[in-house]
């Protein structure tokens, strides 16, 4: 890296408002040639919106950015492409039905002859190690595989600045590896990486320098080298970490949720088949499963909260058989549940907070009577939760929609928690949430299980699981492994399991007594 | 059966296929850019009722259709103003065309009850079509070869050219199409209005060669069987195709039926005419549970396009 | 802000109707002025608003519930059709009877026919997975020849000269009238209860609930423990129910026999009705009026300024266009307001 070519990217005074935030406030920073800079910050922090910028999404309200030197416009992402930007999004802008081939073909600007094309795309794949058959149909490649497509429609560009939005979001550890060897031989080739992340491991593993982004504005730019995970974190967060206040010495009750042998087909082409899954937890326990997304995830949560209907004894509460029993049957008996997806599923945007109550605390709370709703007890209630999870609302009647993403997952969250389950099942319970109510849901969990209701907490996020869990499993293709202590496996370990590879029993620790030690 | 009965027969189911075939290839095509457009039957009145207008006005058919090709896809652009640039209800809008296509062709069509126009000119030389059989071939109406050729036509632009990928693109993921930098809407647009014309041209070919007259309400839903038909093809244009002769040949039943007699007549002519409907019905019912999880409709077909950043 | 855009497209819709019917080679203005507000200023066209507002209404508030619960069924011309075949062969079974369980055995007819109308789809579209939007729509041209075949063959009247329809209906069969003297018939407070009744269900029952959140949002529906298979039975059993007791009041009120002129298109244009109501019972109330003024005030053009009858489709259609581009700008402009203020205190 020579000091004394031109910056590849120079940005200073980027500003963008939007209605009621400020995106970005003055953002500076700037990357080297062939330079891995990691760009670092919390959810909403304003990142994306950054590169949305530079990729010509989006136009800054004010601010310049320089290009190789020279200040540029860039008023549009081909315009960006002509400068030698690429962009790989977290979210694959991908044509499910379309072929590998038609994918790229679509993003080049070029017109090129297929055949062509496609002698390309062998070269560039070739080059870097990346394997994909270019007569695929996108809807059959897994999540690694369709990011490899993104990869190669940016290479055949032979960018000079690739950004990557969050590229290990959806992947396993193994396969952010892979992904790293191609990052490093790049840039070693010239290429710039501009790398958005919150995870600070892979920061600390692969980038030389990085810009911490906390609220639209920055806060640092350091050498992650030299930092410690902890103190990227803290200026991430900005304040110090808390952590969760566990009780100590708790006993763990009698089994209270009980799966055994659950086995459900995919209910569509894209899901994934449940496969004789088996797991039991206690009275106070918080029960993990961990796994990449895409997994059966989402189909563990429709059959343990009773969306969909499985063998009567697949699924047992306090051991009465409920597999056959409807949601509604299952909250009466105390089953709560929360779903990844807030809008549309966890909630009603266009409803207000207390018909989102009657949503799913209805009967438990009585707000029903002779088939017609009392809205005043569905009122009382979500009051309730706005006051105890210090919901950002303007009371009941706002409509759910026009709650920020975090404030709206504290309300389902308090929704069902105080509804005082015995059983609470939760997918990705602070995706896209902020620091602060991150830790104020978890804490609500942890006393939840602290007064003896059984948790289930199904999460992409480790580092959560680790710090919330009693014990865990991985789902892997729909099937579950066996249950581990936490504290005593490895992250390696549960990698090496997300990734698919199922070891000997001795091999990866399993906890003494985890292994279906409860009778069903 | 003789072989002048069996060309006869031929001949009027092709007939009869020939405008549910346009206007389906129209939708298809809006359909696989993510529209759909309920208001084929508005669409296809207005093309009827103008195509009328000018051919008996002109004494060109060829005008005529012109003509019903461009009012069909102007009214398809209220249809496009609505959905596209407004974001309204895609459902409730195509309801509104056709209600909308009804009246104003009623109104419209008024002062041309009754009138006669002049027929097209045959494509090929009548010496050609005078055998029975090679009747099959060339004894059609311009419009049956010019529904063929659009056929292939809309078959190669879809899968081979680069325009054909970015509308289905387009139809598959509105957003990412967006986010590469195709304008969303432009191409939804272009595929409206070719929808539109495609609709216009169906619609004439009733009033300028099925009856050939105006009468109000003549297309008597066949719109609306254009509708089903694409369901029916997967959104294949050569499925469209086959799908659209027997489509054609449960249409003409009636008329084979009273032709041929025996115990044909002993069914009430009600029963056939409403045949084509209960038809439509059981086909897309089979279609359905032969199609049992996964459907080949365009994933973002029906759902407005709100372009986030 | 909820009904701004209603009634300024009904406005709006008299404004560009006057101007495109004056184009047309029409006396727009006079049109305009015959069609809206003749039927309100004249009190003898009050009684034919009523009557006509009737099925409209009823209708109506089957179809708005449906569409709330996202389920599009465009069948309702049917569905009426079938409710008054329905209470008509009850009719034609109880000729030669008398009594007062005759009329409300015909409308209990009516309301299954129209029931089992809607029935068909709901069944295709819950077993077969058949989106209802065709299937119901294709169903209203089946039975319109089904009407046909009846009134031509078992159905028709002997002693009617050969005429395709049926016998008159004997006073035990007709709906009698509010006053002697009137055509103000007993359907007219019965669409107003309905409407009542509807609105109350809508707004404060499990029922309503369950309808609102299925069409809103169909997997929090799920979760929230409520069926969609469950609600698309409904909502076509109502609407179609509603559909068919409207086709049934209006055989045995204004009609009084079967005849093949009796599909008017009512089904149809009762959609516009739901969709100007903003699918409220208590809006389509209003939007019913609305429309039938539209009906009312299109005889009269044509009697006075000779204006077609197939203008009154075109002011129905432009006031659904209209109301549907009036709504998203409503919104717009709701969204345009909102980052103005923000940036004043930015």
């Amino acid at each position: 890296m020579d000091a004394n070519l031109p910056l590849r990217l120079e940005l200073t005074g980027i500003t963008k408002q939007f209605p009621g935030v400020l995106a970005n406030d003055h953002v500076s920073f700037s990357v080297r040639p062939g330079e891995i800079h990691a760009l670092l910050g919390e959810n909403g922090a304003g990142k994306s919106t950054l590169v949305k910028m530079i990729y010509g999404i989006m136009q800054p309200d004010a601010g310049e950015i320089r290009w190789d030197g020279q200040p540029v416009s860039i008023p549009n992402p081909k315009s960006a492409r002509k400068l030698g930007i690429g962009m790989v999004f977290q979210h694959f802008s991908l044509f499910e039905a379309l072929t590998v081939l038609e994918n790229i073909a679509l993003g080049m600007d070029a017109k090129i002859p297929s055949r062509l094309l496609e002698a390309k795309i062998r070269e560039v794949m070739n080059q870097y190690g990346l394997k994909l058959d270019p007569h695929r149909v996108v809807s059959t490649l897994s999540v690694g595989e369709r990011q490899r497509i993104e990869i190669v429609r940016a290479l055949l560009l032979t960018p000079k600045l690739l950004i990557m939005d969050e590229p290990t979001s959806v992947l396993t550890p193994q396969e952010v590896d892979q992904l790293f060897i191609v990052l490093r031989k790049l840039a070693a080739e010239g290429c710039s990486i501009l790398y958005i992340s919150h995870k600070l491991h892979e920061i600390k593993a692969l980038c030389d320098t990085a810009t911490i982004l906390r609220a639209g504005k920055v806060v640092d730019t350091c050498d992650p080298g030299i930092e410690t995970s902890r103190s990227m974190a803290e200026k991430m967060i900005g304040g110090n970490l808390k952590d969760i206040v566990k009780q100590g010495g708790r006993s763990l009750g009698e089994p209270a949720f009980t799966i055994s042998h659950l086995s459900l087909p995919a209910a569509g082409p894209f899901g994934t088949d449940l496969e004789d899954i088996s797991f039991s937890v206690r009275k106070g326990e918080v029960f993990g499963i961990a796994g990449v997304a895409g997994n059966g995830q989402n189909e563990l949560l429709l059959a343990l909260d009773g969306e969909v209907a499985s063998a009567p004894g697949a699924i047992a509460m306090d051991g009465h058989p409920v597999g056959q029993l409807h949601t509604s049957a299952r909250r009466k008996r105390g089953l709560c549940a929360v779903p990844e997806e807030r809008n549309g599923h966890a909630a009603v945007g266009d409803f207000t907070l207390s018909e989102n109550t009657v949503l799913t605390a209805r009967n438990r709370l009585g707000m029903v009577s002779a088939g017609l709703i009392k809205a005043g007890a569905a009122r009382t209630f979500t009051g309730e939760v706005i006051a105890a999870f210090a919901v950002k609302a303007l009371g009941p009647g706002a409509t759910a929609g026009s709650l920020s993403g975090g404030n709206l997952q504290k309300y389902i969250m308090g929704r069902e928690i105080l509804q005082k389950p015995t059983v609470l099942v939760v997918n990705q319970p602070t995706w896209g949430v902020d620091a602060g109510a991150a830790a104020a849901i978890h804490q609500a969990l942890v006393d939840l299980a602290a007064s003896g209701s059984a948790i289930v907490v199904i999460s992409q996020d480790l580092d959560e699981l680790l710090s919330l869990c009693d014990t865990l499993a991985v789902i892997n293709e729909g099937r579950l492994s066996a249950r581990m202590n936490v504290g005593e496996v490895s992250v390696e370990e549960i990698g090496l399991l997300m990734g698919g590879v199922h070891g000997t029993p001795e091999e990866t620790h399993i906890a003494p007594g985890g292994e279906h030690a409860v009778p069903a | 059966m003789s072989p002048e009965f069996l060309v006869a027969v031929i001949i009027t189911i092709v007939g009869a296929a020939t405008p549910i075939l346009l206007a389906a290839l129209g939708e298809l095509v809006a359909e696989k850019s993510g529209v759909l457009n309920l208001g084929v039957e508005g669409m296809m009145l207005i093309g009827a009722v103008t195509g009328f207008a000018v051919a008996s006005t002109t004494g060109n058919p060829w005008l005529g259709v012109l003509a019903a090709a461009a009012a069909a896809s102007m009214t398809s652009m209220i249809f496009g103003f609505l959905t596209l640039s407004l974001s309204a209800n895609q459902v409730a809008t195509g309801l509104a065309l056709t209600i909308f296509g009804a009246g104003f062709s009623a109104l419209a069509g008024k002062a041309f009850l009754g009138r006669t126009i002049t027929p097209f000119v045959e494509v090929f030389p009548a010496e050609l079509a005078r055998h029975a059989i090679w009747r099959v071939v060339f004894g059609y109406s311009p419009l049956v070869y010019l529904s063929l050729i659009m056929v292939v036509l809309t078959a190669w632009f879809l899968k081979s050219t680069r325009a054909g990928l970015i509308l289905r693109a387009v139809g598959e993921n509105d957003h990412s199409a967006h986010s590469i930098g195709y304008s969303v809407i432009g191409v939804r647009y272009a595929a409206v209005a070719f929808g539109g014309a495609m609709a216009g041209v169906a619609g004439s070919c009733f009033s300028l060669v099925l009856t050939p007259m105006w009468a109000e309400g003549l297309t008597a839903g066949r719109g609306w069987i254009a509708l089903a038909l694409v369901v029916f093809s997967a959104w294949r244009p050569y499925r469209l195709l086959a799908g659209a002769y027997l489509f054609g040949a449960v249409m003409t039943l009636e008329l084979h039926a009273k032709a041929a007699g025996g115990w044909f007549s002993v069914v009430p002519p009600e029963a056939w005419a409403a045949l084509p409907y209960l038809a439509t019905i059981l086909v897309l019912v089979a279609i359905s549970m032969r199609r049992s999880g996964g459907t080949s409709a365009p994933a973002c077909l029906g759902k407005p396009f709100l372009p986030t950043a | 802000m909820l009904y701004a855009a209603p009634v300024a497209a009904v406005l709006l819709t008299m404004v560009l109707g006057a101007i495109i019917f004056s184009l047309m080679g029409y006396n727009g203005v006079g049109a305009v002025i015959e069609i809206f507000t003749r039927p309100i200023t004249n009190p003898l066209k009050w009684q034919d608003l009523g009557i006509k507002a009737a099925p409209l209404v009823v209708i109506g508030v089957g179809l708005s519930i449906a569409y709330r619960a996202n389920v599009w069924n465009i069948g309702a011309e049917g569905q009426y059709i079938a409710g008054a075949m329905a209470g008509t062969a009850v009719a034609l079974l109880t000729m030669s009877m008398e009594g007062p369980w005759i009329l409300p055995a015909m409308i209990v007819a009516g309301v299954l026919g129209g029931m089992a109308w809607g029935a068909i789809p709901a069944l295709l579209k819950t077993e077969f997975a058949v989106n209802e939007i065709l299937t119901s729509l294709m169903l209203n041209y089946a039975i319109v020849h089904l009407l046909y075949f009846l009134l031509r063959g078992p159905w028709r009247d002997p002693m009617g000269f050969s005429f395709p329809q049926t016998s008159l209906f004997t006073p035990s069969q007709s709906l009698p009238y509010l006053w002697q003297g009137t055509i103000m018939h007993w359907g007219v407070p019965i669409a107003v209860i309905v409407a009542l009744v509807a609105w109350f269900v809508m707004s404060r029952s499990v029922f309503g609930f369950q309808i609102k959140v299925v069409g809103a949002a169909p997997s929090a529906a799920r979760y929230g423990g409520f069926s969609t298979r469950n609600t698309v039975w409904l909502a076509l059993l109502v609407s179609g129910g509603l559909a068919g007791l409207a086709g049934i009041l209006e055989v045995a009120g204004p009609f009084r026999q079967m005849v093949p002129g009796f599909p008017t298109g009512y089904g149809f244009t009762a959609i516009i009705v739901a969709f100007l109501g903003r699918l409220n019972p208590l809006g389509v109330i209003v939007a019913g009026i609305v429309l039938a003024i539209t009906y009312v005030g299109g005889e009269v053009a044509q009697t006075t300024i000779g204006l077609p009858s197939a203008a009154t489709g075109i002011f129905q259609a432009m006031m659904l266009f209209l109301l549907l581009a009036g709504d998203i700008l409503v919104r717009y402009r709701l969204k345009a307001v909102r980052p103005a203020t923000a940036g004043e205190t930015a």
